[in-house]
Parts: C-alpha cells; structure tokens; sequence
C-alpha cells in the first residue's frame, strides 16, 4: 500500500493501495467510476481506456504506481464538457452506439484525437480508433459521429 | 394535418444517452452491499474421470459449491438436456467447471482456487467426427433418379472454422436472495431459458425466481444458452451460502469455455443434365459439436435446411450430424449453422460453373429461385422475391462485372466475390406454435402512458427504440409516451428468446396487434391492458419428423460484394470494399438497421478470412483478443448498403427479420473474391495468408 | 515485495543498486504478463521500481551526427517529432493502437526483449547505441549485443536503459513491412525493415533486418558489407546468393499466430521484394 496523488477530473484525489493495483481496478472499484469498462485486461479493446494529459491510455494495463502526479480525466469528468455534447450528439446522430459498451472508450479515443488534430481525415479517424475494439458496428457510423463533431465543433478543438 | 411520417424513418436510439455517458449499468459496474465473488475450478484435461478432491484449508466465510449441492437435477436445461450444471465424475472438455470458491475477498477466492488439487483417471479424447450425437435427414423429390439420369456429377467438400463471438463485454451474473427466492441480474439474451433453467434445477416454482437482464455489452448468439449454465451454477451458490453473489467471466476464460461457432466439414455433390443445370444434389453435413449438444441439433437443422441457399434444385438428399467432442461445446452465434452451410453453397454453385465452363454469375442466375418455387423442405416460397432487382443494384453500384473481367488478369492479385442468400425468418417450423408460445403485454396505466412488456433483450440492435416507435406510431403518441424497459421476469411474460431473427418480426408483429387492440379500445385515463399470443398462420405446414414443409413463415434476402487485393510478398488481404443490398421487408428504423449491415457484414467477411480459432488436443490455441484476431478499425472495408422494402404482410408495417441475414453472406463474398485474386479455388475458411500462400502453392 | 516509485532517475538508481528491483517504464508488457484477476493486484514476484513519472527520461535531442531518445520518449511522442527517421515512424504507427503507443517505450521493448518486438527491429537496423546506468557506472553497447535470447538482455539488476542514440543516416529508400494477424493491435508474426542509400547507381548503404523468426532479430551485417560498393544490378543479380546467406538464421516456429513455413517463405519474399525494388522511389 501506498500513497497516491493525481488530479482525477479536476481534483486532487490521495489514494491509499497497492502501487500494482490496476488503475482501472481503482477507478472502478475504489472510487466507484464505472463508466471505463473492463472488456479484455489487456490493452487490446481499449473499453478501459482514460485520458492522462489529454491523451488515450488504457487503464487495464497502468499500475497505480505510473499515475502519481497525472492528470486523469475519465468518461465521468468528460461528459461535463462542451466537447463531450458535441461528441454525444454526433454519435447519437449517426447512429453509432449500439451495445455501448465501447462507447466511452471510442468516445475518450475521440477527444485524445480531436484535441491533437481537430480536423481528421478518414484514415487519420482509422488510426485513432485502432485500439478500440467495436463487435456491433463496423465501425462505419463511429468513422461518422467523429467527422460530424470535428465539423460541428468548430472551434472547440 | 400533419403527415405521418415513413416507419422507416429514423430516429434518435432512446438508449444511447445512457451508455455514452458511461451511466448504463452493465452487470459487472453492479455493487450489492456485502456480496461475495464467485470463482470456478475447471477441468484442465479433455476427457477423464474424477477420483479425488483435495479442498485447502477454507476460512470462515469461504465456500465451495459443486454438484452435491444441487437441489434438484445437475442439468442445464436447455433444448437438449445432456449439460450439467457442475461436472460431477466425469469431465468432457478442458475447462468444464467443477466447482466454484465463494468469498469476500478476490485474492483468498483466487489463491483457494488455485489450490483445490483434483486427480483425475485420464481416458482418451475424441476430436474427430467419429461420435455423432444428433443425425438429421430430409429429403425432396427422387435424387436417386436424378444421379441415374445425370449427364455428369461433381463433388467438392468444404470446411469452416470455429467463430468466437468476442462480445465485448464479458459474461456475468450478479444474484441475490429476495423475498426467498433467487433474483439473477445478467448479461443475457432469453430471459426465460435462464428462468425455466434454474428452476429446473433447483427444483423451484416460478414466483421463486427473477431473472433481470442488465444492458448487454454485446452478445451475437454467445449469450443465448450458454448464461443458463451459469445462472444455474450461481443460483445453487445462492441456496447454500444465502448472501449475494457477483460472478464475473474474465476474458480468458469467457474465449476459452463459453459457446462458438460450430466448425463444419460439408461435402456437396451435384448432379448435372446435358443442358449443364443442377437436376440433383446431395448434401452431407457434420458440425464439431463439442462436449455437449445443447442446442446443437437446432443449428444442425437450419444449417441443413439452408442448403440449396438462394437456388431451386428439385432432388435433394441431405444429412447432417453434430459430433460430439471433447472440446467446449458450440452454441449459438449469429447465422445459426446457415454461414456454414451457405458458405459451402455459394462456393459449391461457382466451383461446378468453373468446371463445366460457364460464368457463374450466369450459371447461378439460371438456378436462382423464383416466387412459387418449392424450397429445400418442399414448402413454397410464397411471397414476392425481388432478389433479380439486388442483384441488378449490387452489380451497378459496385460495377462488378468491369471489375470481375479486369480481375481475372491474374496479374492484378485483385479479385471481386458477389454472394445471394436467404435467411428464414424465426424458429424453424412449428417452434413458434409449439415450443415459445411467445406472449405479449401491453399495459396502459392511469395517466395513459404504455408500457410495453416483452422479455425481449435489447444488446445493441435496438428494440428498446423501435419496439417504443412501433407502438407509438401505431397509437398515434409521442414516443415518449411509450416506455419499455430492460426485461424483468417479475413483470413481462415469456415473449421467447431474442434468437432467430425473431424480435421485430415475431414479437414486434404481436405488440402491432396489441397496439392496434389497444387503440381501437383506447379508454382515457383508465388502466387498460392488453395480452396477445403467438398465433402461426395457417399455411405455414411443417412436419418436424420429415423436415417437410413451410421451415420458417418468411424469408429475408440479402446481396454481399466484396472486394480485395492480396499481397503478392506477405499474402494477406486487404478487403477494399464491400457492398450489400439487404430486403427484410420493411425496416422499423432505416439507420438501426444499417447499422446491423455494418456489423453483420463486419463479422460475416472476418469469418471468412481473419478469425482463426483452432485447438491442440482440445486446448484452444487462441484465447485472448490478441490472439483472436477481430477486426480494427483500420482492417474494415468501406462499406455501401441499401435497402430495399418488400413488406410482408404478416410482419408489423411489413418487417421481417435482419438480425442474422447480415453475416451470413460475408464469409463467400469474400472468399470468391480471394478466390479471384489468387486463381485458386477456395474450399476453407478462414482463408488465411497462411492458407493462402499454400493454395498458390499447390492448390 | 516492495513497490517503490522513485523521485528522480538518481534515486531510481539508488534502489536498482540493491539488486532486487525490476523496472516498469510503461507497463504494457509487464501487466499483461503478470496479470491477475480483475480487481487483485498485478502478480509481481520481486521489488517493482515504477518509473513512469520521470519526466527527465523523456527527450529527443538532435546532436548533429546522432538523435539521442530518453529512455521513457514515448512511440506517441516519437511519432510526432520531426527529426526521428521517417523508417522508424513507419514501424511505431503500427505497433498496438494509440493507447498503448502513449505509454510504450523503446526502452522497454528493449527490456522486454521479445523476438516479435517492432521498435527493437527498428533499432537494429538504425544501429542504436544504447546507454545503459548503474549507480556510479555507465557503459554504451550495440543494441545487438545487449538482447540475447527471448526476454534475456544483458542489462543486470542493478542497470536500466538510460538513453537510445541512433546514429544519422541518410537513406535513398527505406521500408518497413510488418505482417500482423490484423492492421492494428496485432503481434508480428514476420516483420521487414530495410534502408538502402544509393548513388550515382552505386549501393552506398544497405541494410535489412528481419524480426520474429529467430531467437533475436536478424540483421547480418557481413552479407550487407559484402555488396555495399556494388551496382545495383549487380547486387540485384546475386538475390539467389544473398537469399542464401540468410537461410540459416531465418528459424521461425509454429505458434498460435501462424506457422513457420508461411513465417520462412514470407521473411525471403520481404528480402527479395527489398533487393529488387531498392532503386525504385515509392
């Protein structure tokens, strides 16, 4: 056990386990953030996956120990911006969830993207979404709903 | 006044909101205060016989559940009855559970687990097609007669691999005890199998079991039967420790010991008259059914009857058999037996046009079935087939003839594959009528909001929306007026299983009915409700002896392009494009079922050259997601799909069912074009570099 | 067991002086190895140093004749940075998917030593030097002779990857293969990387190295010298030889993700597409 600090959707959070605790695992179990999912354990579907400094990590694979002094954003701290709308109106729009479990992984995939490169092309969407495993929907309308918010959200990138 | 809009028009999922936001609550984000957490011992050998358990040393609180624990009979009941709930003496598979540890805390139930020792007698296993467990046999008109007479006969045998569903989501149950009886919440797709199963097997009366189905992160079949094992596993854990229970499948094990895709081996042969047209065909089909049969002989019976696929063939002779293995036993997934069967016939019906010098496309033209035409089970095709017009549209839109002529160069190592099927619509024959006796409930409570109570499961294709839009627009409400929540078995009644490409079809057509019952009625302010039962339309004639007769009451059809281009250094394939024309008369919401196209289509063209599951001496080789190759985001084609409405009159606004017809025409598709591109027959899938580069070789 | 994260590089060093500590820079090889069930602690059997959060192990500096990269320089990071060769790039945008290229590092694919690993390949082929620390010690080795068998480097207890030099080259071509079960997210089954620098029709530089079909990347720097100084069509016409001189170090096996013929045949058709197509631009 350890003492951990991170900023964790804005705030500074101290957690007290194991440094080789999956931060996943701490997400959902100790602070009760269900929104990452747990969909392999091991990096390859990307339904973990949170936002460290902006930018797509999966959770399923970070120690507790890597977070220490990070800034963590979750589904849960994004789904309180103006970003996040623009993105969940496009993907409802286009009809890109179906199951959802994915969702908030692609979703968190879509922000780390966008946020380096507001104006994507197709291939450029393809290969932010490499990591993200979806077994509903092609992919198809996904590919969609993330151009629809590059447009839409003009300005907010 | 205003206009009504088009049913097809979409709109908005209800449901989406809920799993953006990461909010839904899928079983495993579910918490009950001071439940305990379940894991199971397996089986690490393929056949044997157990001789002794040692347990460790268990602390307060910790318990192991097994088949001495059952209260009534350790069988999962299912369709076939032959799966037990906890391996009792004998084993059959590698990782067949045997018990489970229940604990507090995760790392104790692991360590116990992995230091409960069992000796085992080993005996031999089986992996070959030697044990057969279910034989079928139907026939049509006289093939003996046809084989005499015949000008020439041709034969091909085929083989398909395993398919893993690979829903995201895991499987899982959270139960507890409620009122005295055992209340399960999981990721399922019946409801009422997991019900009727449990009560089975713990000997329980209906009002002693709730089964609630959480958002399902996925599901394709995979989570059709196979739940019920655990549910009864669990429900038995419930009995004996009385506190509540999360049990949670990790990936590994969920790949390595839930339900596949049945591999097959199929051999076709085919007769021809001088004229070069198929007078005969005799089928012969043998699906890996694994341990245990379970539903297999239902998959067995669809895979069969697809055979002739989209062709009218007068003489047929078809068997069929499900081995039984010592591998984990095959179930459902998407297609049913029909992708392993149809993927034999399209290859079949191009390989005898190649052989005998005709083009296929105009070979299979000639044999393509028209309305009025006797089906394979010498039922008829009643309703208007405008199969002709999608294949007109496929050819246009992907310019498949220019490219098929330039491709033929076999310099390009670009090929184009185009595949027609049908997929029927429903339970085979009378298991409508006789077996699910699917009922539907429509309440109106006192401030005239509907609540619609089905046991239907809404996994991603959307019935939570267009079972909302069905009713409302036939109520002339707002949607929002209409509610339908995740099945609870406390308040809906069986409406059947969400399989089969039933739901919208089947259990849609009986809320249309109810609606429009509850429209015609419709008392303001009052509590009403309606309830309607499956009713089978009366020329629907089926003998399940025989397998003679109307097999299902509608059909849907479906069109599949697929282009590629091959490597000429590595052998891999790169899908390009694909294309789909789709009829299942009548789309409830036109983007819900595109999206069904997109993904169907996805697993469909994966299945027949990316996903590769094969097992060492009933070990599975592949066991995680990275070894078990799904597509990327970056190895989908770019895809194109239409529509195109022929309302069946039975179907509420004239649907049929879609669920299943999107995948079952990939796997041809694309291994007609690898085919193309490489200018050797294709005769297994996955058809893998690997595979590929033996083909060049020596195909 | 301890778990330590260390504040600075010096301090890391300090407690890998102890000689019981093994290194997590991103994690992603280590937590898929010693994986337990969900919510339980990931299984390490000794000491964990966690180094994630030493940001002064991660720069890319231009020193002129070389590029040097900070041992915990992320794929992401590399990806974007102008003066990383455009042939590496090529092989770290294939490598998983974007999440796990934010925490991945050269330093620990080195450390990890799979025969199947990209970066490594990329390395050999670039000739990297690699620094490597101790408390109160440094020594600089050739990538080469720091991996030597499956998950086994040089690197003892008390040392880790402080920093990677590629020393620069100018290529007139460069290309990097990589056969995956998958476009993305996919472990090589065979991997190809070449560079050749080519001049007034003479082959000045030539380089190739094949990934995951021996114990160790192989990069035979001998068959290379043997034709550098060549004509084009000279080297061109003596593929059978050169394809040869390979055979006995291109060893692949049969695993879950393919098996050793396709592996084999594979590995001398990325050669020979190589040799024959190296004076032709993309």
């Amino acid at each position: 056990m350890a003492k951990v600090t991170f900023t964790l959707n804005g705030e500074s959070i101290t957690v007290d386990e194991p440094l080789n605790m999956r931060f996943l695992d701490i997400l959902r179990m100790k602070l009760g953030l269900t929104g990452s999912k747990e969909g392999c354990g091991e990096g390859e579907c990307g339904a973990c996956a949170v936002l460290i400094d902006g930018q797509l990590v999966n959770s399923c694979l970070l120690p507790l120990g890597s977070v220490e002094g990070r800034n963590v954003m979750t589904i849960e701290g994004y789904r309180k911006t103006k970003r996040y709308k623009i993105l969940e109106d496009a993907f409802i729009e286009e009809g890109a969830v179906q199951c959802g479990i994915c969702t908030p992984g692609m979703v968190m995939a879509s922000e780390s993207l966008l946020n380096q490169n507001p104006k994507p092309s197709e291939k450029e969407i393809r290969i932010a979404l490499a990591g993200n495993l979806c077994r509903c929907t092609g992919y198809e309308m996904i590919f969609k709903a993330v151009k629809r918010a590059a447009k839409e959200g003009e300005g907010l990138w | 006044m205003k206009t009504k809009k088009d049913i097809s028009e979409s709109i908005r999922k209800v449901d989406s909101e809920e799993k953006i936001s990461g909010r839904a609550p899928y079983t495993s984000d579910i918490s009950v205060e001071g439940m305990l957490y379940a894991k199971t011992v397996r089986s690490p050998i393929a056949r044997g016989v157990i001789k002794n358990v040692k347990l460790p040393d268990m602390p307060e609180g910790y318990y192991t559940v097994d088949a001495s624990d059952i209260p009534s009979r350790n069988v999962v009941s299912m369709i076939y009855e032959d799966w037990p709930v906890f391996a009792e003496k004998e084993v059959n598979f590698i990782g067949e559970p045997i018990m489970l540890i229940v604990g507090p805390d995760k790392e104790t139930v692991m360590n116990l687990a992995d230091n409960v020792e069992i000796d085992y007698e080993e005996k031999n296993p089986v992996f070959d097609f030697s044990n057969s467990g279910v034989r079928l046999h139907f026939d049509k008109g006289d093939v003996v007669n046809a084989f005499e007479r015949a000008a020439k006969t041709i034969e091909y045998e085929y083989e398909t691999g395993y398919q893993e569903q690979a829903y995201i989501e895991p499987q899982g149950f959270v139960g507890y005890i409620e009122d005295g009886g055992y209340t399960l919440v999981g990721s399922i797709q019946c409801p009422y199998y997991v019900k009727n199963a449990v009560m089975d097997t713990m000997g329980e009366d209906e009002d002693k079991v709730r089964v609630i189905q959480a958002p399902v992160g996925g599901a394709f079949g995979g989570k059709e039967e196979f739940p019920s094992v655990t549910a009864c596993q669990l429900a038995v854990a419930l009995k004996k420790i009385q506190k509540p229970i999360k049990f949670i499948y990790e990936r590994e094990e969920d790949m390595e010991t839930t339900t596949k895709r049945h591999p097959s081996k199929t051999k076709m042969e085919a007769a021809l008259d001088e004229h070069n047209n198929i007078i005969g065909m005799r089928s012969r089909i043998g699906l890996d059914g694994g341990a245990y049969i379970g539903l297999s002989g239902v998959v067995l019976s669809r895979g069969m009857l697809a055979v002739t696929n989209a062709y009218t063939i007068d003489n047929l002779d078809v068997h069929g058999d499900v081995f039984l293995t010592n591998t984990v036993p095959n179930g459902a997934f998407r297609g049913f037996g029909a992708p392993q069967m149809i993927f034999a016939i399209e290859m079949f019906i191009h390989h005898i046009a190649k052989d005998i010098g005709e083009d296929p496309y105009v070979f299979r033209k000639r044999h393509m079935v028209k309305q009025g035409d006797k089906t394979s089970t010498s039922g008829t095709f009643r309703d208007p087939i405008i199969l002709d017009d999608m294949i007109q549209k496929a050819v246009e839109i992907s310019n498949y003839h220019d490219k098929a002529k330039a491709y033929e160069d076999r310099d390009t190592y670009k090929g184009i594959g185009m595949s027609w099927f049908l997929h029927g619509c429903g339970f085979t024959g009378s298991g409508e009528s006789d077996i699910i006796k699917a009922n539907v409930k429509l309440r109106k409570d006192d401030e005239d909001n509907v609540h619609i109570l089905v046991a239907a499961v809404d996994m991603g294709q959307g019935p939570k929306t267009t079972f909302r839009k069905l009713v409302a627009d036939i109520l002339d409400v707002p949607i929002e007026q209409v509610t339908f929540n995740y099945p609870d078995t406390r308040y809906v009644p069986d409406s059947g299983p969400t399989v089969a490409s039933r739901t919208m079809m089947v259990v849609g057509g009986l809320l249309a009915r109810a609606a429009k019952t509850l429209k015609e009625d419709w008392k303001e302010g009052e509590e009403q409700t309606v309830v309607k039962q499956y009713e089978q339309p009366d020329y629907v004639e089926w003998d399940q002896d025989t397998m003679r007769g109307d097999a299902y009451p509608a059909y849907s059809w479906g069109v599949n392009v697929v282009e590629v281009e091959v490597s000429k250094v590595t052998y891999e394939v790169t899908v390009t494009n694909a294309w789909s024309i789709y009829d299942l008369g009548k789309a409830i919401d036109e983007r819900i079922v595109m999206g069904q196209a997109d993904g169907g289509q996805a697993q469909g063209i994966a299945y027949g050259y990316l996903e590769v599951m094969n097992h060492e001496n009933g070990k599975l080789k592949q066991k995680n997601m990275t070894d078990y190759i799904i597509p990327t985001s970056v190895d989908v084609p770019k895809m194109e799909n239409h529509i195109m409405d022929n309302p069946y009159p039975l179907g509420p606004y004239g649907a049929k069912g879609v669920g299943e017809l999107t995948l079952v025409g990939g796997a041809p598709a694309v291994a007609l074009a690898i085919e193309q591109a490489i200018g050797r027959k294709v005769r297994k899938i996955p058809a893998t570099p690997e595979s590929i580069m033996e083909l060049i070789d020596n195909g | 067991m301890k778990h330590v994260i260390p504040k600075t590089y010096k301090e890391a060093l300090e407690h890998l002086s102890e000689g019981t500590y093994k290194v997590l820079a991103g994690g992603t090889d280590l937590m898929v190895k010693n994986r337990s069930w969900s919510e339980t602690p990931a299984r390490f059997k000794q000491d964990m140093l966690y180094i994630h959060n030493l940001d002064e192990l991660r720069y890319v500096e231009d020193k002129g004749d070389h590029l040097t990269i900070g041992a915990l320089t992320d794929y992401e990071t590399l990806l974007r940075h102008e003066a990383v060769p455009k042939v590496l790039k090529d092989c770290l945008i294939e490598i998983a998917g974007p999440a796990i290229r934010k925490v991945g590092t050269l330093a620990g694919n080195i450390g990890n030593a799979s025969p199947a690993a990209d970066g490594v390949l990329l390395l050999y082929l670039l000739d990297a030097q690699l620094v490597i620390e101790r408390k109160g010690a440094r020594r600089e080795a050739l990538i080469d002779d720091v991996i030597t068998g499956p998950g086994k480097t040089t690197l003892s207890n008390e040392e880790m990857i402080k920093e990677i030099r590629l020393p620069k080259s100018t290529f007139t071509k460069t290309q990097f293969l990589k056969v995956g079960g998958r476009k993305a997210d996919a472990i090589s089954k065979v991997a190809f990387a070449g560079a050749v620098r080519i001049e007034d029709g003479i082959v000045k530089d030539l380089r190739m190295a094949i990934g995951a079909v021996n114990v160790t990347v192989v990069r035979l720097r001998e068959v290379e010298k043997l034709h550098t100084g060549e004509t084009i069509s000279a080297v061109q016409d003596s593929i059978v030889s050169i394809k040869n001189a390979y055979v006995p170090h291109i060893k692949p096996i049969d695993d879950q993700r393919s098996n050793r013929v396709y592996r084999k045949r594979v590995a001398f058709n990325m050669i020979e597409d190589f040799i024959m197509n190296m004076h032709i631009q993309d």
